[in-house]
């Protein structure tokens, strides 16, 4: 019979191909962990305070904060309360990075986060619920000499959550309030060298503008950005799988169209694995280093979600192609109730996500979770995909567990059928094992390593080595679905042992089936089964069993 | 706020400014107008006078090189900026090799001096309450004779001004004024590549290492009795921990749609006031050791065999303080308690009874204004109304 390559493959040849695999995993979890630096950096910025003096604001003047041109500073606001400077001259000043270093297109995009240091006054305490209504601009340059250019400039509010741990009593004036980090900004690339802000905190005692939020001492961010390094070796990865996959893919597709029947629906989706995951791994990545492609970012979370989504259906499909019950598949609208809440919950997130980054594209400050309205409507959109999720593994749950009550039916009756049939059952009961071992070993790992990177400190020193925890989950999970995906395409793929004689074959499968007519259907729909109209081989069966 | 001090024998100190509780941060009852008036510091002018005492200053400062003299930066507002290695040689209080760290590294005094500041104030506001104020001095050391004994209080001052070098140089680096820090000893070197590669490491290795280096160079320095040495290093050592474990894991998760599958933590540096109100817990629970030969090297055990070993994180002291309740004229920075203001109800320090170490108290009606209905911006307005009320004040006899 015309099986898949798993099933005709020898015991010896599939250690060696599993084994190869295995190799290659740790390669890739070895070049995350000793080459790669931690996948992201955080750098802190205390921002500098800045004097505006000039009287009427003509054009926007650009304060930074050291170097040369930087702006009349204050210490602290004694002093400028000394000075009778008012709130709404001031500006925090932050420039990035530090001195002496350049941002790189390499960093691949930038989130900023903004913190408070809100010092406790008995008198002048954060009220309930208040906003911060913060003015900000962001400009680029290039080199150290030439003007500022302007990048973004909006006016923004962040609901501060703070807590005072201890009591509110006058002893404990000055002591800092505890505040929750606000998101600030985000941008899909880093294009330039030098980005400068400037925030200001407005004061309207009329319009209630930054009102009882109490006495802030200091503006502090941190800016997250990626690594260079682990960029480099995260593109070097991509763009060394895209055509170990592409080829395997062509390869496969090759081999399915060289059978003289039509493709099976699990031959389709496999193909369909393959493809979103070449789309992953395309590295088109290489051009946000050249050009400032600030959608890369977006760009990149929708791929993820093609990916997932596939993957997902996959699983379904295969459950439900190795039901070997005797109902007839093999048509992606069979499977609506399972995919359906996949489709449904990505493209919730995939609204979410454009709410938000694609947002950014536009107004790098942006952010979803500032306003209640849209914290609200984030929180549904997340909600329904998780509903959707939870729905999806009911039914996938719900599949597999169908699936091992009929091979357990069918495994003591096993005994009882002819060679073929029972081979053929065989067959269908060893590849479904297998693809359930090596998923769940794959979402095992990817669980696993999620935990240990989450917990974990992000790096082990081992002797004189350091190994980044965080670049290898990275870099070794992705390689895992990687040779996952590449393994199904080659495993999966119809096998060309016996090529030439598939119609004997079939006859052969059909005639020893003769009897048991039902079971025939169950055989067709899987990819094992031989081309061809079932009525025909069953006849032909029958035919030849007389 | 001069009839609040004492006029007996103080007078005899030149410049000596008591730092009372109501003096530094003035409260409620003192009204408005002191509560906007900060302290003034004290002008110097460049007269040759000036710099003839700073020279005998520096080499009083070279011969009796065990206190903390360096926090008289603190009080040298007048120096402005320290910009270039001449003003190194000017500043009082620094032995030599403190010179020369400020010849190398001209850019970080400032932040240094800022540490400076912050440490006396820090101390002031942790030691409001008892009966040793942490008042400085105009004279060098800056806290008096206190400091150079071995005392509980020394020990609370070497850390305190160790943690506060660390952390002023710190945010120095965050803010931009320094373009040492970071990318100090990492994977890739001082190179803008390290920094694409793998960007730097966190400031406060930089700002500690500093410190380290500045502030226990005195105690590595000869000249220096080996007790007092290992008793500095250690509570040097030991505020800076007070930073270091205290330091807050934040987190932010920027994955797809924001999910925690990508995660990037930073540690951020406590504010001063919980770093010095750690070092209190440690000046309250201090261990009192003598030194004694391990072998060949010299290591302080706690005087009580019976007390479990301290830890690096905890405080060491070698003599009992004094009880600090009477002026000692011959005792610089040991003013007394007369004149000092008590809590009437309280049993703690700051009640009257131990504060005036029972020599009574006087009890005054004062008239106070106060502020109440006030209007606040983020910074820098305040609009109060007046409120005057009568309350009873208690002063040490």
């Amino acid at each position: 019979m015309a099986g898949a390559i798993i099933e005709n493959m020898s015991t010896k040849k599939l250690v060696i191909v599993g084994v190869t695999l295995l190799l290659f995993q740790a390669f890739a979890f070895m070049v995350g962990g000793l080459i790669a630096p931690s996948p992201t950096t955080a750098v802190h910025y205390l921002a500098t305070k800045c004097v505006d003096t000039t009287k009427h604001r003509a054009e926007t003047k650009w304060f930074m904060p050291w170097g040369p041109n930087q702006c009349e500073k204050i210490r602290n606001f004694e002093e400028a309360m000394a000075k009778k400077i008012e709130a709404n001259n001031i500006v925090f000043a932050v420039h990035i990075p530090l001195p002496n270093k350049e941002m790189s297109p390499w960093f691949q995009f930038m989130l900023v986060i903004l913190q408070f240091d809100i010092a406790f006054k008995i008198h002048n305490q954060i009220e309930d619920g208040s906003l911060a209504t913060i003015d900000v601009g962001l400009a680029y340059r290039d080199d150290t000499v030439s003007e500022w250019t302007e990048m973004a400039h909006s006016f923004e509010q962040r609901k501060l959550s703070c807590n005072f741990t201890t009591a509110k009593t006058y002893e404990n004036e000055g002591r800092y309030y505890e505040c929750d980090l606000l998101p600030f900004m985000e941008v899909g690339s880093v294009a330039h060298k030098y980005y400068l802000l400037n925030i200001r905190l407005p004061v309207n005692e009329r319009k209630k503008v930054n009102v009882g939020i109490g006495e802030i001492k200091d503006i502090r961010l941190v800016s997250i950005h990626q690594n260079g390094g682990f960029t480099k070796v995260w593109f070097a990865m991509k763009t060394f799988l895209t055509p170990s996959i592409l080829i395997i893919m062509i390869w496969y597709w090759r081999r399915i169209t060289l059978m003289s029947r039509p493709p099976v629906l699990l031959e389709k989706v496999i193909l369909a694995l393959g493809i979103s995951m070449t789309f992953i791994n395309i590295p088109v990545e290489w051009f946000s280093v050249g050009f400032n492609w600030t959608w890369m970012l977006l760009f990149g979370d929708i791929r993820q979600g093609i990916f997932y989504s596939m993957l997902l259906s996959f699983w379904i499909i295969f459950c439900g192609e190795h039901l070997m019950d005797q109902t007839e598949r093999n048509r992606f609208s069979v499977y609506w109730k399972q995919v359906g809440p996949i489709v449904f919950g990505s493209f919730c997130l995939f609204i979410f996500d454009m709410c938000e980054r694609g947002v950014q594209l536009t107004n790098p400050f942006y952010s979803i979770w500032a306003s209640d309205v849209g914290t609200e409507l984030a929180m549904a959109f997340i909600i329904v995909a998780g509903i959707c999720a939870c729905l999806y593994f009911l039914f996938l749950c719900f599949m597999v567990f169908q699936v091992f009550r009929n091979i357990s039916g069918k495994r003591t009756s096993l005994p009882a059928m002819s060679k073929a049939r029972r081979l053929h059952y065989e067959g269908l009961i060893f590849r479904f094992k297998f693809l359930m071992l090596v998923t769940l070993t794959c979402a095992a790992m990817t669980v696993i390593f999620f935990i240990i990177s989450q917990v974990n400190e992000g790096h082990w020193h081992w002797g004189e080595h350091t190994v980044q925890v965080n670049s290898a989950f990275f870099t070794g999970i992705y390689g895992m679905w990687n040779l996952y995906v590449f393994a199904i395409m080659f495993l999966y793929a119809p096998s060309h042992k016996r090529y030439g004689d598939e119609h004997s074959s079939g006859q052969c499968i059909t005639g020893d089936n003769g009897g048991n007519s039902g079971e025939d259907i169950q055989l067709t729909t899987t990819i094992t089964h031989v081309d061809g109209p079932t009525e025909i081989y069953k006849m032909t069966g029958k035919e030849a069993q007389e | 706020m001069s009839h609040w001090m004492r006029d007996d024998g103080l007078t005899a100190l030149p410049g000596a400014r008591s730092c009372f509780f109501f003096h530094r941060r003035p409260p409620v009852h003192l009204g408005i107008i002191s509560a906007l008036s900060d302290l003034p510091d004290l002008p110097f002018e460049m007269t040759e006078e000036y710099v003839l005492r700073c020279v005998l200053m520096l080499c009083c400062a070279l011969l009796s090189a065990n206190a903390s003299n360096w926090l008289y930066l603190a009080k040298l507002s007048s120096v402005g900026s320290i910009r270039d290695e001449e003003t190194c040689e000017r500043l009082r209080g620094l032995i030599q090799r403190q010179v020369q760290i400020c010849k190398r590294s001209v850019e970080v005094m400032d932040a240094v001096r800022r540490g400076a500041q912050l440490a006396i104030d820090e101390c002031q506001f942790q030691f409001r309450n008892r009966r040793w104020n942490c008042s400085t001095l105009e004279t060098m050391p800056v806290f008096g004779k206190i400091v150079t004994q071995g005392t509980r209080e020394a020990a609370f001052v070497y850390a305190i001004s160790a943690a506060s070098v660390a952390f002023a140089v710190t945010r120095a680096c965050s803010s931009g004024e320094l373009e040492k820090c970071g990318c100090d000893h990492n994977v890739h070197g001082v190179s803008p590549e390290g920094f694409q590669w793998s960007g730097c490491s966190d400031n406060i290795a930089y700002g500690v290492a500093f410190s380290q280096s500045f502030v226990d160079v005195r105690e590595r320095s000869k000249g220096q009795s080996a007790n007092r040495a290992l008793m500095n290093l250690h509570n040097n050592e030991a505020g800076r921990k007070a930073i270091l474990s205290h330091m807050r894991v934040e987190c932010k998760c920027h994955g797809v749609s924001g999910s925690c599958e990508v995660k990037t933590c930073w540690k951020a540096m406590p504010p001063f006031r919980k770093v010095g109100n750690v070092i209190k817990e440690k000046f309250d629970g201090a261990t009192e050791v003598e030194l004694r030969k391990v072998g060949t090297t010299k290591v302080l055990v706690p005087r009580n065999s019976q007390f479990k070993p301290h830890t690096d994180e905890d405080l060491v002291y070698l003599e009992p303080s004094p009880d600090f309740c009477v002026h000692d004229p011959h005792t610089p920075g040991m003013l007394g308690t007369v004149g000092r203001q008590c809590n009437r109800t309280s049993k703690a320090i700051d009640g009257c009874e131990l504060m005036c170490c029972s020599r009574g108290f006087q009890t005054q009606e004062v008239e106070v204004v106060d502020r109440c209905s006030c209007k606040f911006h983020w910074c820098c307005y305040v609009k109060c109304k007046q409120c005057r009320k009568m309350v009873e004040m208690h002063t040490c006899r």
